[in-house]
């Protein structure tokens, strides 16, 4: 769009006069004039020629004819001198562009400019889409509003389940009829006696259901008003169009003007066109007044049928007619089933005048009545328990039970059968509560109480099972370096304490940590034989192929001491590098390993291979799966297996020790337990005030 | 050996890098190999490269461009027609000394190389020890690409190998030299208890000379494994780099660089320091005081090399100088 500052199309009075005087009157000059600016908008008068146009960047261009005059392409419109972006098409026989929708990409947008583009823009609109149907909407109302947005023209739930059930649109519902095809479709009825060579079942026929949903009414008139715009389709008119299947008016939305059918014509209003002239003479064109018909023929009626035209020996014929059947035409009406109504029935003229129904209010309830069948007070009133429930609220016990059930009591004793009553007594004054069972002081039956051989034998069914090679694989394990708990040395102990014993290097009872109970150290044992079923070391050939880790261990001590920073184990020095380190060149520091060089090797050297030189080239010892040097030693290390000198230091220390008191297997006595006191119990109870001031409450006085 | 060349006769200029390998040439010993971190080998004649001469890379016979590492080693065939060459590149390169071409490229090392020498019947065989803990033997006689032998026994990175008549030495970082008899299928483990650096073997071949990183250089007895001598020196320093130690002179003296720039000659025998070169200054140094404060990264001497034929020898420095030295015209 071209702003342009509007303009006097001529020169006004003022200016024509002031020219005029400037002609006659000689002004001084002073200074330099400014230089005449060409755009220089400052209202004065230019004629039109002269006037400069520009678009709206400010552009000096001319423009279309509406917004100023006439402008070519390239400055306005799009961006090429030519007007547009030149393209070539080249299609040839060897290389055809088979698609034409590629190459077909010049739009409308290509030939427009600014301005058309903006106007295009503008007259673009929001709309929803054509499958949005409002909420509840019909055919007659506009889609204006926000319902419009809610719904999706699609079939209502009714419809559906009616098309499942096998429904079509188009047909009437009801059960499929027995009769001829009718093979001319404008004719009502045929009548079934004529043929009945073919019967076929039909889908009943479409027809209109009385509707008897009062709607509300859209105007004020009155009931039954029938305006001269608007008449009414009957029903029974409508069943010849085949517009509404069904007269579900939120299903009704069908764009056909079916209320809004055009009004009859009415004859109202000065003058008559000669378009309206049906060439009849007895109605007054230019009758001015109500429109009252007055039957201008005294005597006899004349009937509404009878046309003008009719012949006249049938218009004098005197015809007798049953009062019954006094609308001939009712008889040829169809009831909206498409059948004739019953013997004696008369089609309504108008269903529109359905009285509406009156609405008495219910019945009031008398005040004080109760009914006799409401169950659902007398079951809320009821509360439902459950087992659980009813099982707390029960005041057996377990042995109550046991004797209303007739069952023997079991053979268990309490604790409280081998308490002493000064005990019992204390428990009760501890806990509170008085119905503690009584104290017997029974002594312990005697397999519990007997000499230490008898304890320690006892013990000696707490120490599993091992198999003797498991056993000693896992010390042979520990032997080449590794062996669970490293981070507990004293627990390793007590682990390799038990493998000897049970590899049968040693007989006397595992020893057990010092605060330890019977139980907890029946359970390491346990946990000390599933180790060393797990841990028991790969056998043979895969055991060469590990090294043990060398950071291992050592783990726990560190970190209970200050440094966070973990040091490695100490590596297990080699009397080779400690004698190097001293100085002890020598035998000390020499090992002889045996070496097997190729016979290539030996070839080349023109020196004579050794016996046992591998037999070929080439063949690098990375190469082979196990040289014969590492079979030589695995054998060796089977043979002697778990020899000392191979042990690590601390297995060794630990033999040491034991060489030193050479296994006394009778004076390893186990932790005296006391059956008699419990120390837990014989305590003497803290001061109450100690209680109070940890479970008491603070405002507690 | 009453008299030690003490003389600078000969600089040998033009590399770009450290020295890490300096090898007289075999037979007359007239040529001087020198291998270079900025990846060239570089043959000089030091008759022809007087001190005195400033002309750029004096003496400069030729150069041989193929490696992409540095050149940590090189070891020159007898016949004087081949030589080897190992470095940062995993390779063992076979030289044509006339056409500066490699007639052999040995891959197989999965580390750097550090070292390699010439063995067999008429240097038939090469082999090459290097940071991945092996020493490989390759064929020169055959088109294999594989190693005869791989000797994987040691521990850490082979620092240095030598090889003799039917047996080989390797010098490892972990403390340990192994012998590797052929003929009796034996390997002697020595251990020295600190990582050896460098190896050189007596002409007698029944002792060897050991560097180790605790700034000592012994003399071993191969036969038992004795030691038969240590030299050391309160301003010797050899603690963190490989500084190649050789035994000279009709096996009278011990030379050997040091981390500091200087260079150590020992008598072999009595253990005393005869005398101390400062390798960048080309002076020999009197007096207690080895070593002046003003040491840089650069000054150091990783290779020594003496020459078999004459009274001369070589040193090589951080500065990618090579001195040789001599007897006073």
């Amino acid at each position: 769009m071209a702003y342009k500052r509007p303009r006097a199309t001529s020169p006004s009075t003022a200016q024509k006069r002031s020219r005029g005087a400037e002609g006659g009157a000689q002004n001084v000059k002073w200074g330099t004039p400014l230089p005449v600016d060409e755009d220089n908008d400052d209202g004065s008068f230019v004629p039109v020629w002269k006037q400069t146009v520009t678009d709206d960047k400010g552009r000096r261009r001319l423009h279309g004819a509406f917004t100023g005059g006439f402008s070519a392409g390239y400055f306005n419109t799009v961006g090429s001198k030519e007007g547009w972006t030149p393209k070539t098409f080249v299609s040839s026989r060897s290389n055809r562009i088979k698609d034409p929708a590629k190459t077909a990409t010049q739009r409308p947008e290509d030939f427009m400019d600014n301005e058309d583009l903006a106007e295009a823009a503008e007259s673009r609109q929001l709309e929803t889409a054509q499958s949005f149907a409002a909420v509840g909407s019909n055919g007659k109302t506009e889609r204006d509003d926000l319902f419009g947005l809610m719904l999706t023209d699609e079939d209502t739930m009714a419809v559906k389940l009616l098309q499942k059930m096998g429904w079509r649109r188009g047909q009437g519902i009801g059960p499929k009829i027995r009769r001829q095809a009718h093979l001319e479709e404008g004719l009502g009825i045929v009548d079934s006696k004529e043929t009945s060579s073919s019967e076929h079942s039909f889908a009943p026929k479409d027809t209109r259901i009385v509707s008897f949903i009062h709607e509300d009414k859209p105007s004020r008139k009155g009931v039954g008003y029938q305006s001269g715009a608007q008449a009414l389709p009957k029903p029974g008119e409508d069943d010849t169009e085949d517009t509404a299947p069904l007269a579900l008016p939120f299903l009704d939305r069908s764009h056909k003007p079916q209320a809004l059918k055009k009004p009859a014509q009415k004859k109202t209003g000065f003058g008559v066109g000669i378009l309206n002239d049906n060439g009849s003479d007895d109605e007054d064109p230019y009758e001015i007044g109500p429109k009252i018909s007055f039957n201008k023929v005294i005597g006899e009626k004349k009937t509404k049928k009878g046309s003008k035209f009719a012949k006249p020996n049938t218009a004098d014929r005197v015809v007798f007619i049953k009062k019954g059947s006094s609308k001939p035409t009712a008889i040829t009406r169809i009831s909206h089933d498409g059948r004739p109504p019953l013997r004696r029935f008369v089609l309504a003229s108008t269903t529109s005048t359905l009285p509406s129904r009156e609405r008495f209010p219910p019945p009031s309830i008398p005040p004080g009545w109760t009914s006799l069948k409401s169950s659902a007070a007398n079951l809320q009133g009821r509360q439902f328990q459950s087992v659980a429930d009813a099982a707390k609220s029960s005041t057996l016990d377990a042995k109550a039970r046991a004797s209303l059930l007739g069952e023997a009591a079991l053979p268990g004793k309490s604790i409280f059968d081998y308490m002493s009553k000064e005990s019992r007594d204390r428990i009760a004054a501890f806990t509170g509560k008085q119905n503690l069972p009584p104290a017997r002081g029974e002594v312990f039956p005697s397999n519990n109480q007997g000499s230490t051989a008898a304890q320690q034998k006892s013990l000696w069914s707490f120490v599993p099972n091992l198999d003797k090679d498991v056993a000693a694989a896992a010390l042979a394990k520990g032997a080449t370096g590794w062996m669970p708990y490293g981070e507990d040395p004293k627990k390793r102990e007590r682990y390799v304490g038990f493998l000897e014993l049970r590899a049968g290097t040693k007989t006397n009872l595992p020893e057990r940590a010092p605060d330890e109970t019977v139980s907890d150290w029946a359970k390491e044992l346990e946990e000390f034989a599933h180790a060393a079923q797990v841990f028991k070391p790969v056998q043979g050939l895969m055991a060469s192929r590990f090294t043990s880790s060398t950071s291992s261990g050592q783990s726990s001590g560190n970190a209970t001491g200050d440094s966070l920073l973990r040091t490695p184990a100490a590596k297990p020095e080699d009397p080779a590098e400690q004698a190097a380190k001293l100085g002890m060149y020598g035998p000390m520091t020499r090992s002889v390993i045996p070496f097997y060089p190729t016979r290539l090797l030996c070839k080349r050297f023109n020196v004579k291979a050794p016996v046992d030189a591998p037999a070929d080239d080439y063949g690098s010892k990375t190469q082979e799966a196990v040289s014969k040097a590492d079979m030589d030693r695995l054998v060796h290390d089977a043979l002697t297996r778990g020899s000392t000198l191979q042990r690590p230091s601390w297995m060794n220390q630990q033999e040491g020790a034991h060489a030193e008191t050479p296994a006394p297997t009778t004076e390893t006595v186990a932790a005296p337990v006391d059956v008699e006191t419990n120390d837990a119990l014989t305590q003497e109870r803290p001061p109450e005030d100690v209680f109070r001031a940890i479970f008491g409450d603070d405002d507690d006085d | 050996m009453s008299s030690f060349p003490t003389t600078p006769i000969a600089k040998l200029t033009g590399h770009a890098g450290i020295v890490h390998c300096v090898s007289y040439s075999a037979g007359s010993q007239s040529y001087i190999l020198t291998g270079s971190s900025d990846r060239t080998i570089r043959l000089f004649n030091p008759s022809k490269a007087p001190v005195s001469s400033t002309t750029p890379a004096a003496g400069l016979v030729n150069k041989y461009t193929a490696h992409g590492y540095e050149v940590l080693s090189i070891a020159v065939a007898d016949a004087n027609d081949k030589f080897v060459s190992v470095g940062g590149d995993k390779t063992v390169f076979y030289w044509d000394v006339q056409t500066a071409q490699t007639i052999k490229r040995w891959t197989g090392h999965a580390g750097r190389i550090n070292c390699c020498a010439f063995g067999g019947d008429g240097d038939s065989v090469v082999a090459s020890g290097s940071f991945d803990g092996t020493v490989k033997i390759w064929d020169t006689k055959s088109t294999n690409y594989k190693p005869i032998m791989t000797l994987e026994e040691a521990k850490d990175s082979v620092s240095d190998v030598w090889v003799g008549d039917g047996e080989i030495l390797s010098g490892s970082v972990d403390g340990r030299i192994r012998s590797y008899d052929f003929r009796m299928g034996m390997c002697n483990v020595d251990v020295v208890g600190y990582p050896v650096t460098s190896l050189s073997v007596s002409k007698k071949g029944t002792e060897c000379l050991v560097s180790s990183l605790d700034s000592t250089i012994r003399l071993m007895d191969r036969d038992n494994g004795q030691l038969l001598k240590a030299y050391r020196d309160d301003g010797y320093v050899n603690k963190e780099l490989r500084v190649k130690s050789t035994l000279g002179f009709n096996d009278s003296v011990v030379v050997s660089g040091s981390d500091d720039g200087m260079v150590y000659a020992w008598d072999l025998l009595e253990g005393e320091v005869l005398h101390k070169f400062r390798h960048s200054e080309m002076k020999e140094v009197k007096g207690k005081k080895a070593a002046d404060g003003t040491r840089n990264k650069k000054d150091v001497v990783g290779a020594v090399a003496v020459c078999k034929t004459r009274k001369e020898w070589a040193s090589a420095g951080g500065d990618g100088n090579v001195i040789v030295w001599g007897m006073d015209a």
